[in-house]
């Protein structure tokens, strides 16, 4: 294989898994709720700024940026849920769905953040967090990587591992399923189901977070790079909406792809290749290549 | 005799009127509607450039106006939005009744008002907007580009690669708008005249997050300099791959739109590598701080004494002063349209920009020169020779 074709997919791996990072909490977020956050780019923004202000601002260790950062996000998904979802469930008329509402609640969340990020003035110019780990590069064969780029596929791995681990063998993780799967059977069971709305709430934001300040250093942070979100939902749609290691795949696969495709179509088509593998995934298997049977439901 | 005093009694009388149809000109004053971004996040390319045009104002007012006519200055906070602009330059010509616009600074909401102004008839001249789609092809009412078009920066960088450079074998990395579209046509053209083979163009959107692929194929094609176009945010990705992928001894050269900061710039590529051989262009005539710029950065302290001026301030004086030169030239019997015709004649030079200002019938983009700077990343700055100059006629 030329080394041409074996950088673009080490360095598409790379991005791939931050895109599945934000496609898991987008995931999260629509296993609990039925619910697309397109508030979930402005999320990553936020992050990457608030994990920006811990390390220069406030002085903390690289490491500490981290949670900093999955903390604060965390507060923004759950109290978002609390006020203004729960509420809007609660709206809806009987026999008719929300979901629209609350959907288009996300949205005014993304325009919210957003607009909040642009009042601060060191926001008007365009930044970039320092890298996780600097110094030589590392040379695979032909391929070379950043230690900034191993950092983060490090990151990512141990982030997904947590994250199955806690789904798997907590009971806060299983209280969390049981509810995606039957809210009602969840709440007859005693487990308060409000909570683990907030909760799934919360935990998604926090990871959408902590995958802006994995990628602070490689991209460059201004308010509008929440435009991420659509990479992220290509990729869980690839996946599958309804599977966590999908979008794990689908994320990998997309950054890939899209390397590939800058390399031997054009670079011009790179932009369009997400739109390209969602049309191809929805043809051959809508439900994504890691969901179970296609189902559709009425909103 | 009587014949000749009923003729001199007419020409008065249509002179009068064609005053009193003219608004924004009275017996002493013309009043002149300033815009630029002055709130918002692009604050830092209109506010300071505004001031400047300010300041050339004051100046003149001081030496006693044009033609016994002070300038009175209206501004309005156009925010770098279109529909900002658009709002903007109504008010200031229905409500204020302005003579003339002077401002935008942002391309896409200087543009805006073209239409407007033109319909009203009303000489609008940009601030510090390139302006390419309003002055390319020219209007009557529209003009801009104090800074250069794309097709000068095209041109300009071209001639720097391969003359300065050596360059025999070009790479461009440019946007997939309507601007990398113009920098890649003058690219080209430049670089045939001069024997020179443009060996890779890698068109990407200005969103881009990952310039893996498009640095991949530039290195596949071994040029011996890379030009990238690419706004701030692609610039910095850009210089980034450059350093990551080892090209650093090709020469790497960017267009000014890429690195409005240099020290912010470096900052955010955060890899010193890159700037082994890295070369930026500019439309000033000196360094941003060089001994050409001192006097207007003099001169702008001593009316803003509490602002530390921004990279962009001297690029709000040129279309001032051709505003004022333009004045002194259609006299006293001032009109919209000879204020016009008489700009159609300006050609200084600045002391601000590196080539001439100059406009004509068929020409209303004003600059079309650039300097170069080898940039090591840190502090050093050092002006390559020569200013380079593109003829407007070349890859359109």
């Amino acid at each position: 294989m030329s080394p041409l074709v074996l950088q673009g997919i080490a360095s598409g791996v790379v991005t791939g898994c931050v895109y599945a990072l934000i496609a898991i909490s987008l995931v999260i977020v629509y296993k609990s709720s039925d619910v697309i956050n397109f508030a979930g780019g402005e999320m990553v923004m936020l992050g990457g700024y608030i994990g920006m202000f811990a390390l220069i601002g406030l002085g903390l260790p690289y490491l500490l940026i981290f949670p900093f950062a999955a903390v604060a996000i965390f507060a923004v998904g759950a109290l978002f849920d609390r006020l203004v979802l729960t509420r809007t469930r609660h709206l809806a008329l009987p026999g008719q769905s929300a979901l629209v509402a609350m959907v288009i609640g996300t949205v005014g969340l993304s325009y919210v953040i957003k607009g909040a990020v642009r009042v601060v003035p060191y926001t008007e110019d365009v930044h970039r967090l320092p890298p996780i780990s600097a110094g030589t590069p590392i040379f695979i064969g032909p391929v070379v990587l950043q230690q900034q780029d191993v950092a983060i596929v490090l990151a990512a791995i141990v982030i997904m591992v947590a994250l199955w681990a806690f789904f798997s063998f907590t009971m806060a993780g299983k209280a969390l399923r049981a509810t995606s799967q039957n809210p009602r059977a969840a709440s007859l069971v005693g487990i308060p189901v409000p909570l683990m709305s907030m909760t799934a709430w919360g935990l998604a934001a926090a990871l959408a977070g902590v995958a802006g300040v994995l990628l602070a250093p490689k991209l460059l942070l201004t308010p509008d790079s929440g435009i991420i979100v659509i990479l992220a939902l290509a990729a869980a749609i690839i996946g599958g909406f309804t599977s966590l290691p999908g979008c794990v795949a689908g994320g990998i696969l997309l950054g890939v792809v899209q390397n590939l495709i800058g390399v031997f179509v054009s670079s011009r088509a790179i932009s369009l290749a997400p739109f390209l593998v969602i049309m191809l995934v929805l043809l051959v298997r809508p439900q994504g290549l890691f969901a179970g049977k296609a189902t559709a439901k009425k909103v | 005799m009587k014949k000749l005093l009923l003729a001199a009694a007419m020409s008065a009388a249509i002179v009068a009127n064609a005053q009193a149809a003219d608004p924004g000109i009275t017996d002493n004053e013309i009043t002149i509607g300033l815009f630029a971004p002055m709130s918002g996040p692009l604050t830092s390319f209109g506010l300071d450039a505004l001031q400047a045009a300010k300041m050339w104002y004051e100046e003149a007012n001081k030496k006693g106006g044009i033609h016994g006519r002070k300038i009175k200055v209206i501004t309005e906070d156009d925010k770098c939005s279109p529909n900002d602009v658009v709002a903007v330059v109504k008010k200031l010509v229905t409500v204020d009744k302005v003579f003339m616009v002077h401002g935008g600074s942002c391309t896409a909401a200087a543009v805006a008002a073209q239409e407007f102004v033109t319909r009203e008839k009303v000489p609008h001249v940009m601030l510090n907007a390139s302006g390419d789609n309003a002055v390319i092809p020219p209007t009557r009412y529209v003009f801009g580009a104090f800074g250069g078009t794309q097709r000068a920066v095209g041109a300009t960088i071209a001639e720097f690669a391969v003359k300065e450079l050596k360059g025999k074998r070009i790479a461009l990395i440019a946007h997939d708008d309507d601007y990398g579209v113009a920098n890649a046509a003058t690219v080209k053209a430049v670089a045939k005249r001069l024997g020179a083979e443009v060996v890779a163009i890698e068109s990407i959107s200005p969103r881009i997050t990952d310039v893996t692929a498009p640095m991949l194929n530039i290195r596949a094609a071994n040029p011996d300099v890379i030009i990238s176009t690419c706004y701030p945010a692609p610039a910095v990705l850009v210089a980034q791959k450059y350093a990551e992928f080892g090209m650093t001894k090709i020469p790497l050269a960017q267009a000014v739109q890429g690195i409005p900061v240099p020290a912010g710039f470096a900052k955010n590529v955060g890899n010193d590598a890159a700037f082994a051989s890295f070369y930026y262009g500019s439309p000033l005539n000196d360094l941003t701080d060089g001994p050409k710029q001192q006097k207007w950065i003099a001169m702008y302290k001593q009316y803003y004494p509490d602002r530390t001026p921004s990279a962009f301030m001297t690029y709000g004086l040129p279309s001032a002063m051709a505003i004022t030169r333009a004045l002194e030239k259609a006299g006293r019997n001032l009109t919209r349209e000879s204020f016009i015709d008489a700009l159609e004649t300006v050609d200084f030079d600045s002391e601000v920009v590196a080539g001439p200002i100059a406009f004509a019938k068929d020409r209303r983009d004003a600059h079309r020169a650039s300097i170069f700077v080898k940039y090591d990343g840190k502090n050093g700055h050092t002006r390559m020779p020569g200013v380079y100059l593109w003829d407007g006629k070349e890859g359109m």
